[in-house]
Protein backbone atom coordinates (compact mmCIF):
# COMPACT_ATOMS: atom_id res chain seq x y z
CA UNK A 1 0.00 0.00 0.00
CA UNK A 2 1.29 3.42 -0.93
CA UNK A 3 1.95 5.59 2.04
CA UNK A 4 -0.20 8.70 1.99
CA UNK A 5 1.82 11.85 1.79
CA UNK A 6 0.84 15.49 1.96
CA UNK A 7 1.84 17.72 -0.92
CA UNK A 8 3.28 21.10 0.15
CA UNK A 9 0.01 22.73 -0.84
CA UNK A 10 -2.06 20.42 1.35
CA UNK A 11 0.32 20.83 4.23
CA UNK A 12 0.22 24.62 4.00
CA UNK A 13 -3.55 24.61 3.58
CA UNK A 14 -4.05 22.53 6.72
CA UNK A 15 -1.72 24.70 8.80
CA UNK A 16 -3.08 28.08 7.74
CA UNK A 17 -6.69 26.92 7.94
CA UNK A 18 -6.23 25.73 11.52
CA UNK A 19 -4.43 28.90 12.55
CA UNK A 20 -7.13 30.93 10.81
CA UNK A 21 -9.87 29.12 12.68
CA UNK A 22 -8.09 29.71 15.98
CA UNK A 23 -7.60 33.41 15.37
CA UNK A 24 -11.17 33.81 14.09
CA UNK A 25 -12.47 32.17 17.26
CA UNK A 26 -10.66 34.60 19.55
CA UNK A 27 -12.96 37.43 20.53
CA UNK A 28 -11.81 40.73 19.10
CA UNK A 29 -11.56 42.56 22.40
CA UNK A 30 -8.67 40.46 23.61
CA UNK A 31 -6.67 40.98 20.46
CA UNK A 32 -6.77 44.72 20.02
CA UNK A 33 -6.54 46.90 23.12
CA UNK A 34 -3.17 47.45 24.57
CA UNK A 35 -3.31 47.34 28.33
CA UNK A 36 -0.79 48.42 30.89
CA UNK A 37 0.93 45.90 33.10
CA UNK A 38 0.95 46.21 36.89
CA UNK A 39 4.62 47.23 36.72
CA UNK A 40 3.90 50.11 34.39
CA UNK A 41 1.04 51.37 36.58
CA UNK A 42 3.20 51.17 39.67
CA UNK A 43 5.90 53.13 37.87
CA UNK A 44 3.42 55.87 36.98
CA UNK A 45 1.98 55.95 40.47
CA UNK A 46 5.44 56.34 41.94
CA UNK A 47 6.13 59.30 39.71
CA UNK A 48 2.72 60.80 40.61
CA UNK A 49 2.29 62.55 37.28
CA UNK A 50 -1.45 62.03 37.40
CA UNK A 51 -1.92 64.55 40.24
CA UNK A 52 -2.93 68.09 39.39
CA UNK A 53 -3.14 70.88 41.94
CA UNK A 54 -6.32 72.89 42.47
CA UNK A 55 -4.61 76.12 41.39
CA UNK A 56 -4.02 74.78 37.92
CA UNK A 57 -7.59 73.60 37.57
CA UNK A 58 -8.88 76.91 38.91
CA UNK A 59 -6.78 78.78 36.41
CA UNK A 60 -8.01 76.63 33.55
CA UNK A 61 -11.60 77.14 34.70
CA UNK A 62 -11.18 80.90 34.91
CA UNK A 63 -9.56 81.01 31.50
CA UNK A 64 -12.29 78.77 30.13
CA UNK A 65 -9.78 76.28 28.74
CA UNK A 66 -11.80 74.17 26.31
CA UNK A 67 -9.65 71.07 26.79
CA UNK A 68 -10.50 70.73 30.47
CA UNK A 69 -13.09 68.10 31.32
CA UNK A 70 -13.87 67.73 35.01
CA UNK A 71 -15.32 64.38 35.97
CA UNK A 72 -17.08 63.93 39.29
CA UNK A 73 -16.81 60.29 40.38
CA UNK A 74 -19.02 60.67 43.45
CA UNK A 75 -22.56 59.24 43.61
CA UNK A 76 -25.19 61.24 41.69
CA UNK A 77 -26.85 62.53 44.88
CA UNK A 78 -23.66 64.24 46.01
CA UNK A 79 -23.04 65.52 42.50
CA UNK A 80 -26.51 67.10 42.48
CA UNK A 81 -25.82 68.85 45.75
CA UNK A 82 -22.59 70.47 44.62
CA UNK A 83 -20.12 70.04 41.82
CA UNK A 84 -17.41 72.04 40.18
CA UNK A 85 -18.47 74.24 37.27
CA UNK A 86 -18.71 72.26 34.03
CA UNK A 87 -18.12 68.91 35.72
CA UNK A 88 -19.91 65.83 34.48
CA UNK A 89 -20.88 62.95 36.70
CA UNK A 90 -19.51 59.46 36.15
CA UNK A 91 -20.29 57.63 39.41
CA UNK A 92 -17.50 55.35 40.53
CA UNK A 93 -19.81 52.32 40.47
CA UNK A 94 -20.47 52.86 36.78
CA UNK A 95 -16.95 53.68 35.77
CA UNK A 96 -16.60 50.68 33.49
CA UNK A 97 -20.07 50.98 31.99
CA UNK A 98 -19.82 51.15 28.23
CA UNK A 99 -21.83 54.42 28.21
CA UNK A 100 -18.87 56.36 29.52
CA UNK A 101 -15.94 54.78 27.71
CA UNK A 102 -15.96 57.34 24.92
CA UNK A 103 -15.45 60.07 27.52
CA UNK A 104 -12.65 58.30 29.33
CA UNK A 105 -10.82 56.80 26.37
CA UNK A 106 -10.06 59.71 24.07
CA UNK A 107 -7.20 61.89 22.88
CA UNK A 108 -8.74 65.34 22.83
CA UNK A 109 -9.66 66.42 26.34
CA UNK A 110 -7.75 66.54 29.56
CA UNK A 111 -9.94 64.62 31.97
CA UNK A 112 -9.60 65.53 35.62
CA UNK A 113 -11.23 63.09 38.01
CA UNK A 114 -12.26 64.26 41.46
CA UNK A 115 -14.11 63.06 44.54
CA UNK A 116 -14.32 64.43 48.06
CA UNK A 117 -10.78 63.38 48.86
CA UNK A 118 -7.96 62.10 46.71
CA UNK A 119 -8.40 58.37 47.22
CA UNK A 120 -11.60 57.63 45.34
CA UNK A 121 -10.57 59.61 42.27
CA UNK A 122 -7.18 57.99 42.30
CA UNK A 123 -8.74 54.53 42.43
CA UNK A 124 -10.81 55.45 39.42
CA UNK A 125 -7.71 56.72 37.65
CA UNK A 126 -5.87 53.46 38.35
CA UNK A 127 -8.68 51.42 36.88
CA UNK A 128 -8.96 53.32 33.64
CA UNK A 129 -5.21 53.74 33.34
CA UNK A 130 -4.93 49.97 33.47
CA UNK A 131 -7.15 49.83 30.41
CA UNK A 132 -4.57 51.97 28.66
CA UNK A 133 -6.62 55.17 28.57
CA UNK A 134 -4.57 58.32 28.30
CA UNK A 135 -5.15 61.95 29.27
CA UNK A 136 -6.78 61.24 32.61
CA UNK A 137 -5.69 63.06 35.78
CA UNK A 138 -6.64 63.34 39.44
CA UNK A 139 -7.48 66.50 41.35
CA UNK A 140 -5.18 66.46 44.36
CA UNK A 141 -7.01 66.63 47.65
CA UNK A 142 -10.40 66.48 45.99
CA UNK A 143 -13.24 68.84 46.80
CA UNK A 144 -12.17 69.21 50.44
CA UNK A 145 -8.82 70.68 49.49
CA UNK A 146 -10.47 72.69 46.72
CA UNK A 147 -12.74 74.42 49.25
CA UNK A 148 -9.81 75.00 51.57
CA UNK A 149 -7.45 76.46 48.98
CA UNK A 150 -9.53 77.98 46.22
CA UNK A 151 -12.86 78.93 47.73
CA UNK A 152 -11.60 80.02 51.16
CA UNK A 153 -7.96 80.86 50.76
CA UNK A 154 -6.01 81.82 53.85
CA UNK A 155 -3.92 84.93 53.64
CA UNK A 156 -0.27 83.99 54.01
CA UNK A 157 1.77 85.32 56.89
CA UNK A 158 3.40 88.68 56.21
CA UNK A 159 6.82 87.07 56.27
CA UNK A 160 5.95 84.68 53.40
CA UNK A 161 7.76 84.89 50.11
CA UNK A 162 6.23 86.92 47.28
CA UNK A 163 4.94 84.02 45.29
CA UNK A 164 2.84 82.98 48.28
CA UNK A 165 1.10 86.34 48.02
CA UNK A 166 0.76 86.03 44.29
CA UNK A 167 -0.85 82.66 44.71
CA UNK A 168 -3.14 84.04 47.39
CA UNK A 169 -4.23 86.90 45.13
CA UNK A 170 -4.93 84.48 42.36
CA UNK A 171 -6.92 82.17 44.60
CA UNK A 172 -8.88 85.11 45.92
CA UNK A 173 -9.76 86.17 42.40
CA UNK A 174 -10.51 82.64 41.27
CA UNK A 175 -12.65 82.14 44.33
CA UNK A 176 -14.76 85.10 43.27
CA UNK A 177 -15.08 83.86 39.75
CA UNK A 178 -15.89 80.33 40.83
CA UNK A 179 -18.46 81.19 43.47
CA UNK A 180 -16.40 81.08 46.65
CA UNK A 181 -16.86 82.94 49.95
CA UNK A 182 -16.20 86.63 50.35
CA UNK A 183 -15.51 88.28 47.03
CA UNK A 184 -12.60 90.63 47.30
CA UNK A 185 -11.92 92.90 44.33
CA UNK A 186 -8.51 92.34 42.90
CA UNK A 187 -6.35 95.38 43.37
CA UNK A 188 -5.16 96.86 40.17
CA UNK A 189 -1.45 96.55 39.70
CA UNK A 190 -1.10 93.60 42.00
CA UNK A 191 1.28 90.94 40.84
CA UNK A 192 -0.17 88.68 38.21
CA UNK A 193 -0.82 85.12 39.31
CA UNK A 194 2.33 83.15 39.04
CA UNK A 195 2.23 81.05 35.92
CA UNK A 196 1.61 77.51 36.96
CA UNK A 197 3.36 74.87 34.94
CA UNK A 198 0.79 72.94 33.00
CA UNK A 199 1.29 69.28 32.41
CA UNK A 200 1.28 68.34 28.79
CA UNK A 201 -1.20 65.62 27.97
CA UNK A 202 0.76 62.43 27.60
CA UNK A 203 1.80 61.92 24.03
CA UNK A 204 0.73 58.63 22.60
CA UNK A 205 3.46 56.64 20.95
CA UNK A 206 3.80 58.09 17.51
CA UNK A 207 2.78 55.71 14.75
CA UNK A 208 5.45 54.92 12.22
CA UNK A 209 5.48 56.81 8.95
CA UNK A 210 5.65 54.07 6.40
CA UNK A 211 4.32 53.36 2.99
CA UNK A 212 6.06 53.20 -0.31
CA UNK A 213 4.86 56.35 -2.04
CA UNK B 1 7.08 45.18 22.99
CA UNK B 2 7.27 45.50 19.24
CA UNK B 3 7.64 47.48 17.02
CA UNK B 4 11.13 47.88 18.42
CA UNK B 5 11.88 51.27 16.92
CA UNK B 6 8.76 52.86 18.41
CA UNK B 7 9.47 51.45 21.85
CA UNK B 8 13.07 52.67 21.71
CA UNK B 9 14.46 49.15 21.85
CA UNK B 10 16.55 50.00 18.82
CA UNK B 11 17.71 53.43 17.69
CA UNK B 12 16.86 55.17 14.43
CA UNK B 13 20.22 54.26 12.96
CA UNK B 14 19.94 50.62 13.98
CA UNK B 15 16.53 50.70 12.34
CA UNK B 16 18.14 51.70 9.05
CA UNK B 17 20.69 48.93 9.44
CA UNK B 18 17.86 46.48 10.10
CA UNK B 19 16.19 47.75 6.93
CA UNK B 20 19.28 46.59 5.06
CA UNK B 21 19.11 43.11 6.61
CA UNK B 22 15.37 42.86 6.03
CA UNK B 23 16.06 43.80 2.43
CA UNK B 24 18.62 41.00 2.14
CA UNK B 25 16.03 38.52 3.32
CA UNK B 26 13.46 40.01 0.97
CA UNK B 27 15.73 39.88 -2.08
CA UNK B 28 17.08 36.44 -1.27
CA UNK B 29 13.63 34.89 -0.96
CA UNK B 30 12.26 36.61 -4.06
CA UNK B 31 15.18 35.31 -6.09
CA UNK B 32 14.98 31.83 -4.58
CA UNK B 33 11.28 31.69 -5.38
CA UNK B 34 12.17 32.29 -9.01
CA UNK B 35 10.87 35.86 -9.17
CA UNK B 36 13.91 36.91 -11.15
CA UNK B 37 12.38 35.38 -14.26
CA UNK B 38 9.81 37.49 -16.09
CA UNK B 39 8.35 34.51 -17.93
CA UNK B 40 7.81 32.73 -14.64
CA UNK B 41 6.15 35.83 -13.18
CA UNK B 42 3.91 36.30 -16.21
CA UNK B 43 3.00 32.61 -16.04
CA UNK B 44 0.35 33.30 -13.43
CA UNK B 45 -1.71 35.20 -16.00
CA UNK B 46 -1.68 32.30 -18.46
CA UNK B 47 -2.01 29.51 -15.94
CA UNK B 48 1.25 27.75 -16.72
CA UNK B 49 3.06 28.85 -13.59
CA UNK B 50 1.25 30.21 -10.54
CA UNK B 51 4.30 30.84 -8.38
CA UNK B 52 3.38 34.53 -7.99
CA UNK B 53 -0.05 33.71 -6.67
CA UNK B 54 1.28 31.08 -4.29
CA UNK B 55 4.11 33.15 -2.86
CA UNK B 56 2.14 36.38 -2.72
CA UNK B 57 -0.92 35.06 -0.92
CA UNK B 58 1.01 32.76 1.40
CA UNK B 59 3.20 35.71 2.42
CA UNK B 60 0.26 38.05 2.99
CA UNK B 61 -1.53 35.43 5.07
CA UNK B 62 1.55 34.64 7.16
CA UNK B 63 2.01 38.37 7.74
CA UNK B 64 -1.61 38.84 8.81
CA UNK B 65 -1.68 35.75 11.03
CA UNK B 66 1.66 36.68 12.57
CA UNK B 67 0.55 40.18 13.49
CA UNK B 68 -2.75 38.96 14.94
CA UNK B 69 -1.11 36.24 17.04
CA UNK B 70 1.65 38.54 18.25
CA UNK B 71 -0.96 41.11 19.15
CA UNK B 72 -2.98 38.43 20.94
CA UNK B 73 0.03 37.53 23.07
CA UNK B 74 0.62 41.23 23.76
CA UNK B 75 3.96 41.28 21.96
CA UNK B 76 3.14 43.96 19.45
CA UNK B 77 1.29 47.25 19.70
CA UNK B 78 -0.85 47.17 16.59
CA UNK B 79 -1.99 50.74 17.12
CA UNK B 80 1.37 52.20 16.08
CA UNK B 81 2.07 49.96 13.10
CA UNK B 82 1.74 51.81 9.85
CA UNK B 83 -1.45 50.99 7.97
CA UNK B 84 -1.22 52.17 4.39
CA UNK B 85 -3.46 55.10 3.64
CA UNK B 86 -6.40 54.74 1.28
CA UNK B 87 -7.09 57.24 -1.46
CA UNK B 88 -9.79 55.34 -3.31
CA UNK B 89 -9.45 56.63 -6.86
CA UNK B 90 -5.69 56.79 -7.05
CA UNK B 91 -5.44 53.29 -5.56
CA UNK B 92 -7.68 51.94 -8.33
CA UNK B 93 -6.24 53.94 -11.23
CA UNK B 94 -2.68 53.45 -10.00
CA UNK B 95 -3.33 49.73 -9.66
CA UNK B 96 -4.76 49.52 -13.18
CA UNK B 97 -1.72 51.29 -14.63
CA UNK B 98 0.60 49.03 -12.64
CA UNK B 99 -1.32 45.98 -13.87
CA UNK B 100 -0.76 47.08 -17.47
CA UNK B 101 2.90 47.67 -16.70
CA UNK B 102 3.13 44.24 -15.12
CA UNK B 103 1.81 42.34 -18.14
CA UNK B 104 3.90 44.39 -20.57
CA UNK B 105 7.12 44.55 -18.60
CA UNK B 106 6.90 41.21 -16.85
CA UNK B 107 8.26 42.55 -13.57
CA UNK B 108 7.18 44.58 -10.61
CA UNK B 109 9.67 46.95 -8.96
CA UNK B 110 10.91 44.52 -6.31
CA UNK B 111 11.34 41.60 -8.68
CA UNK B 112 13.02 43.78 -11.32
CA UNK B 113 15.73 44.68 -8.79
CA UNK B 114 16.26 40.99 -8.09
CA UNK B 115 16.38 40.08 -11.76
CA UNK B 116 18.78 42.91 -12.56
CA UNK B 117 21.33 41.72 -10.01
CA UNK B 118 21.57 38.32 -11.67
CA UNK B 119 22.08 39.82 -15.09
CA UNK B 120 18.64 40.05 -16.72
CA UNK B 121 19.02 42.87 -19.25
CA UNK B 122 15.26 43.22 -19.67
CA UNK B 123 15.04 43.91 -15.92
CA UNK B 124 17.68 46.63 -16.16
CA UNK B 125 15.69 48.25 -18.97
CA UNK B 126 12.53 47.89 -16.88
CA UNK B 127 14.22 49.69 -13.98
CA UNK B 128 15.26 52.45 -16.39
CA UNK B 129 11.65 52.74 -17.48
CA UNK B 130 10.54 52.86 -13.86
CA UNK B 131 12.83 55.79 -13.13
CA UNK B 132 11.42 57.51 -16.19
CA UNK B 133 7.85 56.81 -15.05
CA UNK B 134 8.46 58.22 -11.57
CA UNK B 135 10.15 61.26 -13.11
CA UNK B 136 7.18 61.83 -15.45
CA UNK B 137 4.84 61.60 -12.47
CA UNK B 138 6.89 64.14 -10.53
CA UNK B 139 7.20 66.57 -13.44
CA UNK B 140 3.54 66.45 -14.42
CA UNK B 141 2.28 66.34 -10.83
CA UNK B 142 -0.08 69.35 -11.15
CA UNK B 143 -1.90 67.50 -13.95
CA UNK B 144 -2.88 64.52 -11.80
CA UNK B 145 -2.80 66.12 -8.40
CA UNK B 146 -6.59 66.12 -8.14
CA UNK B 147 -6.81 62.42 -8.91
CA UNK B 148 -3.90 61.71 -6.57
CA UNK B 149 -5.60 63.43 -3.66
CA UNK B 150 -9.23 62.50 -4.39
CA UNK B 151 -11.43 60.45 -2.04
CA UNK B 152 -9.09 60.24 0.94
CA UNK B 153 -10.53 57.67 3.32
CA UNK B 154 -7.93 57.86 6.06
CA UNK B 155 -6.15 54.71 7.15
CA UNK B 156 -9.01 52.22 7.17
CA UNK B 157 -8.58 48.53 7.78
CA UNK B 158 -10.49 46.30 5.42
CA UNK B 159 -11.94 44.37 8.34
CA UNK B 160 -13.35 47.60 9.82
CA UNK B 161 -14.66 48.57 6.42
CA UNK B 162 -16.71 45.39 6.25
CA UNK B 163 -17.50 45.58 9.95
CA UNK B 164 -16.06 42.19 10.84
CA UNK B 165 -13.46 40.89 13.23
CA UNK B 166 -9.91 40.81 11.83
CA UNK B 167 -9.61 37.12 12.74
CA UNK B 168 -12.70 36.21 10.76
CA UNK B 169 -11.46 38.27 7.85
CA UNK B 170 -8.15 36.37 7.83
CA UNK B 171 -10.04 33.09 7.85
CA UNK B 172 -12.01 34.22 4.79
CA UNK B 173 -8.79 35.18 2.99
CA UNK B 174 -7.28 31.81 3.93
CA UNK B 175 -10.27 29.89 2.58
CA UNK B 176 -10.11 31.92 -0.64
CA UNK B 177 -6.36 31.32 -0.92
CA UNK B 178 -6.66 27.58 -0.34
CA UNK B 179 -9.23 27.38 -3.13
CA UNK B 180 -7.02 29.51 -5.41
CA UNK B 181 -3.97 27.35 -4.72
CA UNK B 182 -5.99 24.29 -5.59
CA UNK B 183 -7.23 25.91 -8.80
CA UNK B 184 -3.75 27.14 -9.67
CA UNK B 185 -2.19 23.69 -9.41
CA UNK B 186 -4.98 22.35 -11.55
CA UNK B 187 -4.24 25.05 -14.16
CA UNK B 188 -0.52 24.30 -14.06
CA UNK B 189 -1.29 20.72 -15.03
CA UNK B 190 -3.75 21.79 -17.69
CA UNK B 191 -1.56 24.42 -19.40
CA UNK B 192 1.93 22.99 -19.02
CA UNK B 193 4.95 24.69 -20.59
CA UNK B 194 8.34 23.28 -21.20
CA UNK B 195 11.20 24.77 -19.23
CA UNK B 196 11.82 28.35 -20.24
CA UNK C 1 12.56 26.63 -3.55
CA UNK C 2 9.03 25.42 -3.10
CA UNK C 3 6.74 28.42 -3.67
CA UNK C 4 4.73 27.81 -0.49
CA UNK C 5 7.90 27.65 1.59
CA UNK C 6 9.09 30.83 -0.11
CA UNK C 7 5.72 32.41 0.68
CA UNK C 8 5.97 31.50 4.35
CA UNK C 9 9.51 32.88 4.55
CA UNK C 10 8.51 36.06 2.72
CA UNK C 11 5.60 36.43 5.12
CA UNK C 12 8.06 36.17 8.01
CA UNK C 13 10.16 38.91 6.41
CA UNK C 14 7.09 41.15 6.17
CA UNK C 15 6.26 40.31 9.76
CA UNK C 16 9.74 41.13 11.02
CA UNK C 17 9.71 44.44 9.15
CA UNK C 18 6.53 45.28 11.03
CA UNK C 19 7.85 44.05 14.37
CA UNK C 20 11.21 45.78 14.07
CA UNK C 21 10.35 48.94 12.21
CA UNK C 22 6.56 49.10 12.43
CA UNK C 23 6.20 49.27 8.67
CA UNK C 24 6.06 47.08 5.60
CA UNK C 25 8.41 46.41 2.72
CA UNK C 26 8.70 48.46 -0.42
CA UNK C 27 10.55 48.98 -3.63
CA UNK C 28 9.16 51.84 -5.68
CA UNK C 29 9.58 54.26 -2.79
CA UNK C 30 13.35 53.94 -3.15
CA UNK C 31 13.11 54.81 -6.84
CA UNK C 32 11.23 57.93 -5.89
CA UNK C 33 13.87 58.84 -3.30
CA UNK C 34 16.57 58.42 -5.93
CA UNK C 35 14.69 60.57 -8.44
CA UNK C 36 14.00 63.28 -5.88
CA UNK C 37 17.63 63.28 -4.74
CA UNK C 38 18.89 63.46 -8.32
CA UNK C 39 16.57 66.28 -9.31
CA UNK C 40 17.49 68.12 -6.15
CA UNK C 41 21.18 67.93 -7.03
CA UNK C 42 20.78 68.75 -10.72
CA UNK C 43 18.20 71.49 -10.41
CA UNK C 44 17.63 72.59 -6.81
CA UNK C 45 15.54 75.55 -7.89
CA UNK C 46 13.23 73.22 -9.75
CA UNK C 47 12.58 71.01 -6.71
CA UNK C 48 11.72 74.08 -4.70
CA UNK C 49 9.16 75.24 -7.21
CA UNK C 50 7.57 71.84 -7.73
CA UNK C 51 4.95 70.92 -5.20
CA UNK C 52 5.58 67.21 -5.58
CA UNK C 53 9.34 67.28 -5.00
CA UNK C 54 8.83 69.76 -2.21
CA UNK C 55 6.46 67.33 -0.55
CA UNK C 56 8.87 64.43 -0.96
CA UNK C 57 11.82 66.40 0.36
CA UNK C 58 10.00 68.18 3.13
CA UNK C 59 9.76 65.44 5.72
CA UNK C 60 13.34 64.28 5.99
CA UNK C 61 16.69 65.86 5.26
CA UNK C 62 18.48 63.71 2.74
CA UNK C 63 15.98 61.72 0.67
CA UNK C 64 18.48 58.91 0.31
CA UNK C 65 18.85 58.45 4.05
CA UNK C 66 15.63 56.58 4.06
CA UNK C 67 14.45 53.21 5.37
CA UNK C 68 13.30 52.03 1.95
CA UNK C 69 16.54 52.99 0.26
CA UNK C 70 18.54 50.84 2.70
CA UNK C 71 16.02 48.07 2.33
CA UNK C 72 16.32 48.08 -1.48
CA UNK C 73 20.12 48.03 -1.20
CA UNK C 74 19.60 44.91 0.90
CA UNK C 75 17.35 43.45 -1.79
CA UNK C 76 20.11 43.88 -4.35
CA UNK C 77 22.62 42.13 -2.07
CA UNK C 78 20.21 39.35 -1.10
CA UNK C 79 19.11 38.61 -4.64
CA UNK C 80 22.71 38.59 -5.83
CA UNK C 81 23.69 36.14 -3.07
CA UNK C 82 20.81 33.88 -4.01
CA UNK C 83 21.76 34.09 -7.68
CA UNK C 84 25.35 33.12 -6.84
CA UNK C 85 24.22 30.17 -4.71
CA UNK C 86 21.80 28.96 -7.38
CA UNK C 87 24.38 29.57 -10.14
CA UNK C 88 21.97 31.76 -12.05
CA UNK C 89 24.26 34.70 -12.82
CA UNK C 90 24.14 35.24 -16.56
CA UNK C 91 23.63 38.20 -18.88
CA UNK C 92 20.40 37.40 -20.63
CA UNK C 93 17.30 38.90 -22.20
CA UNK C 94 14.46 36.64 -21.32
CA UNK C 95 11.61 36.42 -23.80
CA UNK C 96 9.24 34.12 -25.60
CA UNK C 97 10.78 32.45 -28.67
CA UNK C 98 8.11 34.16 -30.75
CA UNK C 99 9.51 37.66 -30.28
CA UNK C 100 12.91 39.28 -30.70
CA UNK C 101 15.03 40.62 -27.88
CA UNK C 102 14.44 44.11 -29.21
CA UNK C 103 10.67 43.77 -28.90
CA UNK C 104 11.08 42.38 -25.41
CA UNK C 105 13.26 45.30 -24.34
CA UNK C 106 10.85 47.85 -25.79
CA UNK C 107 7.97 46.32 -23.86
CA UNK C 108 10.12 46.10 -20.74
CA UNK C 109 10.79 49.83 -21.02
CA UNK C 110 7.12 50.63 -21.58
CA UNK C 111 6.12 48.37 -18.70
CA UNK C 112 8.69 50.05 -16.47
CA UNK C 113 7.40 53.51 -17.31
CA UNK C 114 3.82 52.44 -16.56
CA UNK C 115 4.81 50.69 -13.35
CA UNK C 116 6.86 53.65 -12.19
CA UNK C 117 4.04 56.05 -12.89
CA UNK C 118 1.36 53.79 -11.43
CA UNK C 119 3.33 53.14 -8.26
CA UNK C 120 3.45 56.87 -7.57
CA UNK C 121 -0.22 57.36 -8.26
CA UNK C 122 -1.17 54.28 -6.24
CA UNK C 123 1.23 55.18 -3.39
CA UNK C 124 3.20 51.98 -3.59
CA UNK C 125 3.86 48.97 -5.75
CA UNK C 126 3.15 45.28 -5.44
CA UNK C 127 5.42 45.04 -2.39
CA UNK C 128 4.72 48.36 -0.69
CA UNK C 129 1.01 48.81 -1.26
CA UNK C 130 -0.33 45.38 -2.10
CA UNK C 131 1.71 42.85 -0.09
CA UNK C 132 2.61 44.96 2.94
CA UNK C 133 -0.75 46.71 2.86
CA UNK C 134 -2.57 43.40 2.93
CA UNK C 135 -0.48 42.14 5.83
CA UNK C 136 -1.68 45.06 7.97
CA UNK C 137 -5.26 44.83 6.69
CA UNK C 138 -5.12 48.12 4.79
CA UNK C 139 -8.20 48.64 2.67
CA UNK C 140 -6.12 50.45 0.07
CA UNK C 141 -3.69 47.52 -0.05
CA UNK C 142 -6.43 45.12 -0.99
CA UNK C 143 -7.87 47.52 -3.57
CA UNK C 144 -4.48 48.08 -5.20
CA UNK C 145 -3.77 44.34 -5.20
CA UNK C 146 -7.09 43.60 -6.90
CA UNK C 147 -6.54 46.38 -9.44
CA UNK C 148 -3.01 45.22 -10.34
CA UNK C 149 -3.78 41.54 -10.75
CA UNK C 150 -7.24 42.15 -12.23
CA UNK C 151 -5.87 44.44 -14.94
CA UNK C 152 -2.94 42.18 -15.73
CA UNK C 153 -5.33 39.26 -16.06
CA UNK C 154 -7.72 41.23 -18.24
CA UNK C 155 -4.90 42.34 -20.57
CA UNK C 156 -3.07 39.01 -20.58
CA UNK C 157 -4.75 37.87 -23.78
CA UNK C 158 -3.49 40.87 -25.77
CA UNK C 159 0.10 40.43 -24.71
CA UNK C 160 0.26 36.62 -24.86
CA UNK C 161 2.85 36.66 -27.65
CA UNK C 162 5.34 38.26 -25.28
CA UNK C 163 5.29 35.30 -22.95
CA UNK C 164 3.99 32.09 -24.46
Amino acid sequence: MKKFQFTPRQMLSVVILSLGIIIAAVPKDTTTPYKLSADQILEEMKSGTQYLYPDLIAQMLVEGDPTLQLIDVRPPAEYEKYHLPGAINIPFDELLSSDYQYLLNQDVMMNVLYANGTTRANEAWMLIRQLGYDNNYVLTGGLNYWVETILNPQAPATSSPDDEFARYDFRKAASGALGGGAVAPVEQGSTAPAAIPRPRPQQKKQAVQGGCS
Amino acid sequence: MAPFVVYDIISENTNLLMAFFIGIGFGFILEQAGFSSSRKLAGVFYGYDAVVLKVFFTAAIVGMLGLLFFSLFGWVDMSVIYVNETYLYSAIVGGVIMGAGFIMGGYCPGTSFCAATIGKIDAIVFIGGMFLGVFIFGEGYPLWKNLYMAEFMGFPKISEFFGINEGIFVLLVIVAAVLMFWGAEWAEKKFPREEY
Amino acid sequence: MNPYLAGVLLGLVVLSANLISGRGLGASGAVKSAIVATVDVVAPAHTESSEYYEMALGTHGNPLNNWLVYQVLGVLVGAFLSGVLARRLKWKVEHSPKITSKTRLMFALAGGVLFGFGSQLGRGCTSGAALSGMAVFSLGGFITMAAIFGTAFALAYFFRKLWI
